[in-house]
């Protein structure tokens, strides 16, 4: 095990991709499950915090510690197992999952879950319930997860695989590997019907892997994971389309999610949907100079081909002509190579904006709001005209498909930020409004709990603060996330 | 006016490459084969080239039936019509210059454009001797290109700078990364690719100038060593560096 105090050694695991920071005592990095369990059972007798730190990608300051130590799981990146007859992997929860995939499609098999920034540990995108584009098709990382191994709060271990421990109605029974039991009632209520990752999964009857799922840490440290796999689809169709106006771009959209997951006999399946606004493109442009002069908005999507590949491309053709897609402008890759570039394509803008704001000192705000499909189009345009009124710059792109966008507001200065974060609230209020979720892929973290209270009221929240107390009854792992800590007395 | 593209079907660069069992070439099986990145330029600047001047493009490879894939990206692009000069010999720069050559030749193509070199042996070479075969100007390298009437204007790289050059047709083109964006294929291109045919035609029997007698990996890189994480490693360090590395 390494131990590190030295600030300017610990200074990396101060923070995270949100620039939010924070202080702790120490950095342990321990190199086996068993020195895991030897930290935290001295960590719960004398009731020092500790806050799991993955490879710090997140954005909401998930593994920011306020306090305590940090407990890194860094050296458990081994890949234990890939079956490619029964089609599942095991691995250790810092595996990186862009060398995971890459790994695991070398052997013609295939890891959906692909959120933007692919150099997140695989633990982190279990911790978050992480999604991405091809979530439209396959989901988000839980639909992924056969099994966990978890060291819990107190030093107990756990091991869980889907399937094996149901809750029986609304009381929940986990046993530990010890022998001893977990018993606790699981509170009942509404988690939004579109993606997201605010909050514990919680419902009656459920799977209890699915309560760790998604859970940011707040009720054990991951040490080991099962995943699903699945064959690697072999031809793709992926697309960049761009439109002279937002409406046909979001008509586009509409049309083929419908055609996608709500039309039987469509041979359009999209497995991901996203748009970029006209905003983003001009950001983009400096790189990519093919970018039409007059496009107003563009749609990249993707299609696995199984059958008759023509067919397919005329039924794109027919959709795209039938919303004025500029077709002779648009793009399609030919080959992985630039398919891969359309990916970046999607990369860059993030990274893009995040340089540009900090260029100038400056913060952005950035939204991870989704609502119901039949809300999507007036909630998008709703809020473009809030941040409109508000004389704020911003750019929009993101999981249009899963009706799940990421509106950045660019201001320019103190004042313009805090009507920024005031538009903010604005807008997860809405999305709220409209059975929507605050956050869909990021996570509550430590910076969105405010926006979380949108969502469930004190009541709701002190019976999820109840479940974690179940599990850690000294308060000391990764606390601040999800709920501020008053809610753990 | 006939524009030729010339295209060669290289191993992707991000592809782990291993020698075959003959240590005389390298084992294809796992590795993904795309165009080579530098022809992209020369099927994009012969796309301009027509738009601007007018006339039929005809892209030409030499290879095997793989190639055709790359050849369909160049008709999917916008390419009139291609040539796949079929065989499965593996040829040196000179014969594969000398079967492009008679082809050009046949195609009657008075401007001709290559990637500056392909990726998977990186001779550069290719291009070169096909103007000297063919009897045409030839400018390398090429990072801007003018073609007005009769007259070729081209700005190439040089060590520390750029050259500009003046030439008359016919000419062939070299092309280098900043001459152009290559454009992707729209879907209606792709739809226009699949209904051209490729023109197969097998090639003049053509004997290697050269031997390739052996093929082999740079040794692998030694695994890192960790002597210390804090300030007391650096005398080891030190000592390492001045007597085992020998680099102070």
């Amino acid at each position: 095990m390494i131990i590190k105090s030295n600030p300017d050694e610990i200074q990396n695991y101060l923070t995270d991709a949100s620039n939010y920071s924070g202080k702790c005592e120490a950095v342990y990095i321990p190199e086996s499950e068993q020195e895991i369990v030897e930290i935290v059972s001295r960590c719960n007798a004398d009731k020092t915090k500790i806050t799991v730190a993955g490879n710090g990608t997140g954005l909401t300051g998930g593994r920011v510690p306020e306090g305590g130590i940090v407990l890194s799981t860094e050296k458990l990146n081994k890949i234990l197992e890939i079956n490619s007859n029964d089609k599942y992997a095991v691995v250790q929860p810092s595996v990186l999952l862009n060398e995971f995939q890459e790994e695991v499609e070398s052997r013609n098999l295939f890891y959906p879950p692909d959120p933007t920034e692919r150099n997140c540990y695989i633990g982190g995108t279990v911790a978050t319930n992480a999604s991405g584009a091809r979530t439209f098709k396959y989901g988000p990382t839980r639909s992924y997860v056969l099994g966990l191994k978890i060291v819990l709060p107190d030093g107990r271990k756990l091991r869980i695989e889907r399937g094996q421990f149901i809750a029986d109605g609304s009381h929940a029974i986990i046993p530990t590997e010890d022998g001893s039991i977990i018993s606790f009632e699981l509170p009942n209520y509404e988690m939004p019907a579109t993606k997201n990752a605010a909050g514990y999964y919680c419902k009656e009857k459920m799977d209890m892997i699915d309560l760790f799922i998604g859970s940011e840490g707040t009720l054990g440290i991951i040490t080991e994971i099962k995943l699903k796999l699945i064959d690697l689809p072999k031809n793709i169709l992926s697309c960049i389309i761009f439109f002279n106006s937002q409406e046909d771009a979001l008509d586009f959209v509409e049309e083929a999610v419908r055609l996608s997951r709500y039309t039987d006999d469509s041979i359009i399946s999209a497995r991901g949907l996203e748009l970029f606004d006209k905003f983003t493109l001009k950001f983009l442009r400096s790189d990519y100079s093919n970018i039409p002069e007059n496009a107003e908005a563009a749609v990249w999507f993707e299609q696995e081909i199984d059958g008759n590949e023509d067919e397919l491309i005329s039924e794109w053709m027919e959709l795209i002509s039938k919303h004025n897609g500029m077709e002779e402008d648009s793009w399609i890759a030919n080959d992985r190579k630039e398919m891969d570039k359309f990916k970046d394509f999607r990369h860059a803008i993030a990274l893009k904006v995040n340089d540009y704001m900090s260029q100038r000192g400056l913060k952005k705000v950035g939204t991870d709001v989704a609502v119901p499909f039949e809300s999507f189009k007036g909630f998008y345009f709703d809020t473009i005209k809030l941040v409109c009124e508000a004389g704020l710059n911003y750019v929009v792109y993101g999981h249009a498909g899963d009706s799940h966008i990421h509106l950045n507001m660019l201001p320019d200065n103190a004042e313009q930020y805090n009507k920024a974060i005031e538009t903010y609230r604005q807008i997860c209020s809405n999305a709220v409004k409209l059975k929507g979720t605050v956050s869909a892929e990021h996570g509550i973290g430590k910076l969105k709990r405010e926006y979380f209270k949108l969502m469930y009221n004190d009541d709701v929240i002190k019976k999820m603060a109840l479940i974690k107390l179940a599990f850690d009854t000294n308060r000391i792992l990764n606390i601040g996330n999800i709920f501020d800590e008053k809610y753990l007395t | 006016m006939k524009i030729a593209v010339c295209l060669n079907h290289v191993p992707d660069t991000a592809s782990k490459i291993s020698v075959g069992q003959d240590n005389q070439s390298i084992d294809t099986s796992g590795v993904t084969f795309v165009v080579n990145p530098y022809d992209e330029f020369a099927v994009e600047e012969a796309l301009k080239t027509k738009e601007k001047v007018g006339g039929d493009t005809v892209v030409i490879s030499l290879g095997n039936d793989n190639n055709k894939e790359s050849i369909k990206k160049a008709l999917a692009m916008g390419v009139d019509n291609a040539v796949l000069l079929k065989t499965n010999e593996i040829y040196d720069s000179l014969s594969v210059a000398k079967i492009l050559a008679n082809e050009i030749k046949t195609q009657n193509a008075e401007i001709v454009f290559f990637g500056k070199q392909s990726v998977d042996y990186d001779n550069g070479a290719v291009g070169q001797m096909c103007a000297e075969l063919l009897g045409y100007n030839s400018v390398s390298v090429v990072v801007g290109l003018e073609i007005n009437g009769n007259k070729v204007r081209a700005e190439r790289e040089i060590e520390g700078g750029r050259e500009i050059v003046e030439t008359e047709l016919p000419v062939v083109i070299t092309t280098q990364k900043g001459l152009n964006e290559p454009r992707y294929a729209s879907l209606k291109g792709i739809m226009a690719a699949k209904k051209k045919i490729i023109d197969e035609k097998i090639p003049e029997n053509c004997s290697n100038y050269t031997e390739t007698i052996s093929m082999k990996k740079p040794p692998a890189k030694q695994p890192g060593r960790i002597i210390g994480t804090d300030a007391t490693a650096v005398p080891e360090l030190i000592r390492l560096l001045k007597e085992e590395v020998k680099v102070i």
